[in-house]
């Protein structure tokens, strides 16, 4: 159904005079439910490129596609050795880090458009951002904390760049693979498709994705976190009860 | 098979989870310690997020105590006067290691406490234990029987001077209610910080400092770890929500058929070398912990969720 949507799209895109949009998306899911089985999602963003914007038959065309998850105060800690052992000394507070960000391209970032132009579109997670709060107020952050926020994100595939590829189908078509693994924050996203041609910007949309716990999983937290007390409560009773069955059962 | 556990806020193998229950519950069985010691620093192995692993793990300790507890007090094991008295000083103990625990984890210093603590108390005891256990071996092929020790001699006289004298009939004791007060209260701290039940140190405490004679002092101290780890369960619950009950129970299903056939082969070896073992493996995660402090990490840097500052928000 979605698929015939998109057609139509499409077709309304390469056909119709009005030049409104030159580029239309949509994603194979764009509501993500975790559930006691999840283990990561693999979507898949389907776009296509109209006529009025560039012409696709003629001209070569470049897509970014940029996911960006929703953004929580995060702290990055480095360890320092203090009196002999490593200790959590120095750290940092990013008020508003992205919690998942991922750059696919249908070419290596460098060779689609100048790096100046990425930032005016904060394209890229050097372009992000990331400002730090710090007794002295907000500031930009030490580069060190910055890195070690990308590096450590990236290892968690929470933060992916140049890894995923944005393939070109046919005549306007293409697609690319969003993938968002197990340990993904809740929460809205937002999935940004940039058309570039000979290194400059020449369409841009952006569609939304929700992520979020569901059914027993949302139930489990929202108890722990709005009744913490009977929460620690009922764990009790369920471990008092499974103990006292463990020792019938042992007994025999 | 994935399982996502949603307090924990991970992904995990469920098979994982069950067999780690089972080699923890098989090794306390095989020694009768309740095995939080070794299942903390595991869960924390296998990525749970350290915070999650101590206060689910109390609530895996409160179901494993309860089996045992069971099985003393139909042997009549359990000095309940005794274990009230050391519960009203686990509550106070366990209130303030779960405050503190909160407060560590907003500085960002909970893995340091847990590591700290795992250091001094297991390498303390682990050691001594050892020292013990060896020196009972080598004894007992020597043929030499340690001359019994009266029962007035066995407490140190600043203990007789202690206030608030209370008779304890099932431990045939008469002492100061205080010393237990204090006992059941540096308990109920461990419990809260390091995710453990505590007996290998009230199990020591109660022989030695109390002079509580062996056929009680298991069953009492399970009896009060019950209630401690309970405690400390509901306040970590209104403290941080790290308690995952799904994980608890995962673990418990493992830990429960392991600890059956772990005690079926401890009753076939010596207590000597049963302590000795126990010592060891003991002392294995003390150094495994002090390396981790000790050496310098391969990444220097760490991400966490920025903690607001007011607790049970």
């Amino acid at each position: 159904m979605r698929l015939f949507t998109l057609i139509l799209a499409i077709f309304f895109v390469l056909v119709g005079n009005t030049p409104a949009t030159a580029l239309v998306t949509d994603l194979s899911n764009k509501r993500i439910e975790i559930r006691y089985s999840f283990d990561g999602a693999q979507l898949i963003l389907f776009g296509a490129v109209g006529s009025s914007a560039v012409d696709p038959v003629n001209d070569a065309y470049d897509i970014v596609v940029v996911v960006r998850g929703p953004e929580s105060a995060t702290i990055v800690r480095r360890k320092d050795n203090v009196g002999g052992i490593w200790i959590n000394d120095a750290n940092l507070n990013f008020p508003a880090a992205p919690g998942y960000y991922a750059v696919a391209a249908s070419r290596p970032l460098s060779e689609i458009a100048h790096a100046t132009v990425y930032a005016n579109y904060g394209i890229g997670f050097a372009n992000l951002p990331l400002i730090a709060r710090t007794d002295r107020g907000l500031m930009e952050p030490d580069p060190d904390f910055k890195k070690a926020l990308y590096r450590l994100r990236a290892k968690e595939n929470l933060y992916r760049q140049e890894l995923d590829s944005v393939t070109l189908v046919a005549e306007g078509l293409f697609r690319t693979d969003v993938y968002l693994p197990a340990n993904v924050p809740v929460g809205e996203f937002l999935v940004e498709t940039f058309v570039f041609q000979e290194g400059s910007l020449k369409a841009r949309n952006r569609i939304r994705l929700n992520v979020d716990k569901e059914g027993f999983e949302r139930a489990a937290y929202d108890f722990a976190h709005g009744f913490p007390f009977l929460y620690g409560l009922t764990a009790v009773l369920v471990a008092l009860g499974a103990g006292w069955l463990a020792g019938v059962l042992g007994k025999k | 098979m994935p399982l996502y556990l949603p307090i924990a806020e991970i992904s995990m193998d469920i098979f994982l989870v069950i067999g780690m229950g089972a080699i923890v519950g098989f090794l306390s069985g095989m020694f009768g310690v309740g095995g939080g010691f070794l299942m903390t620093p595991l869960l924390i192995f296998v990525g749970v997020p350290p915070a999650a692993a101590v206060a689910t793990q109390s609530n895996v300790i409160t179901a494993a105590s309860v089996s045992g507890a069971l099985a003393h007090f139909r042997r009549q094991g359990i000095d309940i006067k005794m274990g009230i008295v050391l519960i009203i000083g686990g509550a106070i103990g366990a209130y303030f290691g779960a405050g503190v625990f909160a407060y560590l984890r907003q500085l960002g210093q909970v893995d340091l406490m847990i590591s700290l603590a795992y250091v001094v108390f297991l390498g303390s005891v682990g050691g001594l234990m050892f020292w013990e256990s060896v020196r009972a071996i080598l004894r007992q092929r020597r043929g030499y029987v340690p001359p019994k020790i009266s029962r007035e001699d066995r407490h140190k006289a600043w203990i007789h001077a202690l206030p608030f004298k209370m008779r304890f009939r099932k431990s045939k004791l008469y002492i100061s209610a205080l010393l237990p007060l204090l006992i059941g209260m540096l308990v109920g701290v461990l419990a809260a910080i390091m995710g453990v039940g505590g007996g290998f140190v009230m199990v020591p405490a109660m022989i030695y400092l109390l002079g509580m004679p062996t056929n009680v002092v298991i069953g009492t101290s399970l009896f009060q770890i019950i209630f401690v780890t309970a405690l400390t369960t509901i306040f970590h619950s209104v403290n941080t929500q790290t308690v995952d009950i799904f994980l608890a129970v995962l673990l418990l299903f493992g830990a429960v058929g392991g600890a059956q056939l772990g005690a079926r082969v401890g009753f076939k070896l010596k207590g000597e070398y049963l302590r000795a073992l126990l010592a060891m493996l003991v002392l294995v995660v003390c150094a495994n912990m002090g390396f981790g402090l000790a050496l310098e990490p391969d990444e220097l840097y760490s991400v966490a969720p920025a903690v607001s500052t007011k607790a049970g928000q």
